[in-house]
């Protein structure tokens, strides 16, 4: 299978510019962004916690819908074709506590932003969203209550042989999965996959109005998964360990035993200090220049600015942020950044900004 | 033997992430394919497929459609009126023509004529993470696509043009 191809912008690789960028996540958004300054000549470093880049590309999704050979070999010719330098393994981090989240035990090495910022010119934070949403009813502490992203990440990180991650144990025992978007109908066709006794899957609302829509239901269904709508999870059953979920489904309160619990309700942006970056004003467009933090030189894009989103609005945002950062990288080397404030810039793409609506979006007649 | 180029895309692959439409827009300002979701739930780019016998240049009284030399069928912006009836949009049996609101009226795909001509691939072929889309000649596209492609494009077309004899129940 052809590479996915980062570098689509360019050709050969351009003669090194002399400067170099360190962008922090190695998603979809953080790869193009690599690919944009590296078809610049900018010489592109990328951390990522992860033992191999791709993000949830590569540790979300699962293979039967993402290749995970096209994601390999296209970073892999970014590595070799365009000298991007991947350094795995490795968290950045404030002073602030790690997060807690997903994926943590794979980073060995953490390293703080002020070192970043001294050994780079600019840096692009895209960390992404790694944080699960969590139900908010009493018990959901209990063993064997999973996120969507707790139960579908191992079963391929077990791929790379990491210390410590074994994909769920599922075999025989009953699951029930939480919510009706598209990592839940993945834990349900990841459940049967695995020999689970049985899967049943809840959500709050009807069928046709799953995120997930009601084809891939269908589909579930023919595999084996029962379906349940309109139901609120109360509680989660058990004394120290998982016994079942009660809900309520029209008024009327039941339960449901369970062995294995997965709430995949989604996930919450989980950029490092945020508040020292001053995400809140990134998101809204005030700010100096499109997509850079409060702090100057460093730019923000992707999930950890806009929330969960999808691959190809990741991939947008870490193209625009990479845009933009080089337009201000070449004027600071000219000094005349204050020349162009960003106001004019920004309220012209204000619509585009993450969080924006796209007021141009293509029409279809008649639908 | 047909070795115009054009694209294959692999409906039974598409996960719906939208990185064709998006990369697209990056490109070219205006995306030139378009992520659908049907009610049912089912995601699909709407694409142009530069068909040997297009409609969309059959109907346009300007002429403003033509095929350039890789066989791609290509908008000339200078030609077209942006007539008010819009039939190129109507004629295509893919909806894949597009009104916008600046510049030209209608926007279609053309196989990246700026990117072919330094000897690059189409950007969403590039890009897409599923590999779903194929940058071929008309008869290797003929030539791909196992069952489920097949099944899948039928679903999209069906939901585009409700068939009449029984309308698919929410399409």
């Amino acid at each position: 299978m052809e590479p996915m191809n980062f570098n689509f912008l360019c050709g050969d690789p351009p003669p090194p510019s002399g400067l170099s960028v360190g962008i922090i996540g190695a998603g979809p958004s953080g790869l193009a962004a690599a690919g944009y300054l590296s078809c610049l000549g900018h010489a592109v470093e990328v951390y990522d916690k992860m033992p191999r880049p791709g993000g949830l590309m590569l540790f979300g999704i699962p293979g039967h819908r993402i290749p995970r050979e096209r994601i390999e070999a296209g970073t892999l010719r970014m590595a070799r074709r365009y000298g991007v330098i991947f350094h795995t393994h490795t968290k950045i981090c404030c002073s602030a506590p790690l997060f807690e989240e997903e994926g943590d035990h794979f980073c060995n090495e953490v390293k703080g932003l002020g070192e970043m910022i001294k050994k780079h010119e600019a840096i692009m934070i895209a960390t992404g969203s790694w944080r699960s949403r969590r139900l908010g009813v009493p018990g959901e502490d209990l063993p064997g209550v999973l996120s969507g992203l707790q139960f579908l990440f191992p079963i391929r990180a077990a791929h790379y042989c990491a210390p410590g991650v074994k994909a769920p144990d599922v075999a025989g025992k009953r699951v029930i999965v939480i919510g009706a978007g598209h990592s839940a109908v993945d834990v349900a066709h990841g459940a049967v996959a695995l020999g689970a006794a049985s899967v049943d899957m809840l959500y709050r609302r009807s069928r046709s109005e799953a995120p997930c829509g009601a084809l891939e239901i269908d589909r579930l269904e023919a595999a084996g998964v029962t379906w349940h709508e309109r139901c609120l999870p109360e509680a989660v059953l058990g004394e120290t360990t998982l016994a079942g979920l009660s809900y309520r489904q029209g008024g009327e309160l039941k339960t449901l035993p369970a062995d294995l619990l997965v709430a995949a309700i989604g996930e919450v942006a989980t950029p490092p200090f945020a508040k020292e970056l001053g995400l809140e004003s990134v998101r809204k467009g005030e700010v100096r220049w499109l997509n850079m933090t409060a702090i100057d030189n460093v730019f923000v894009a992707g999930d950890a600015l806009t929330g969960p989103s999808k691959i190809g609005k990741a991939i947008y945002s870490g193209l625009r942020a990479a845009r933009s950062l080089a337009q201000w990288l070449d004027l600071k080397a000219q000094n005349r950044q204050t020349e162009f404030a960003g106001d004019e810039l920004i309220s012209r793409e204000a619509d585009r900004f993450p969080g924006g609506e796209f007021r141009d979006a293509p029409r279809v007649r008649g639908r | 033997m047909d070795d115009g180029k054009t694209l294959f895309i692999d409906y039974s692959k598409c996960i719906g992430c939208e990185t064709c439409e998006y990369v697209c827009r990056f490109v070219g300002d205006m995306p030139r394919i378009h992520m659908i979701r049907a009610a049912s739930g089912f995601m699909a780019p709407l694409y142009c497929r530069h068909c040997a016998e297009p409609n969309c240049a059959k109907v346009c009284k300007r002429g403003a459609i033509v095929r350039d030399v890789d066989g791609a069928m290509v908008l000339d912006p200078m030609l077209c009126r942006g007539c008010e009836s819009r039939q190129c949009m109507l004629a295509c049996p893919y909806m894949a023509i597009f009104e916008t609101d600046k510049g030209v009226t209608v926007v279609k795909c053309d196989l990246c004529a700026s990117r072919r001509q330094r000897g690059k691939k189409p950007a969403c072929a590039e890009m897409c993470p599923c590999g779903a889309i194929h940058y071929v000649t008309r008869d290797e596209a003929a030539g791909l696509g196992d069952e489920a492609a097949g099944e899948a494009e039928k679903r999209v077309l069906d939901f585009l043009r409700p068939p009449k004899a029984k309308p698919e129940p929410g399409a």
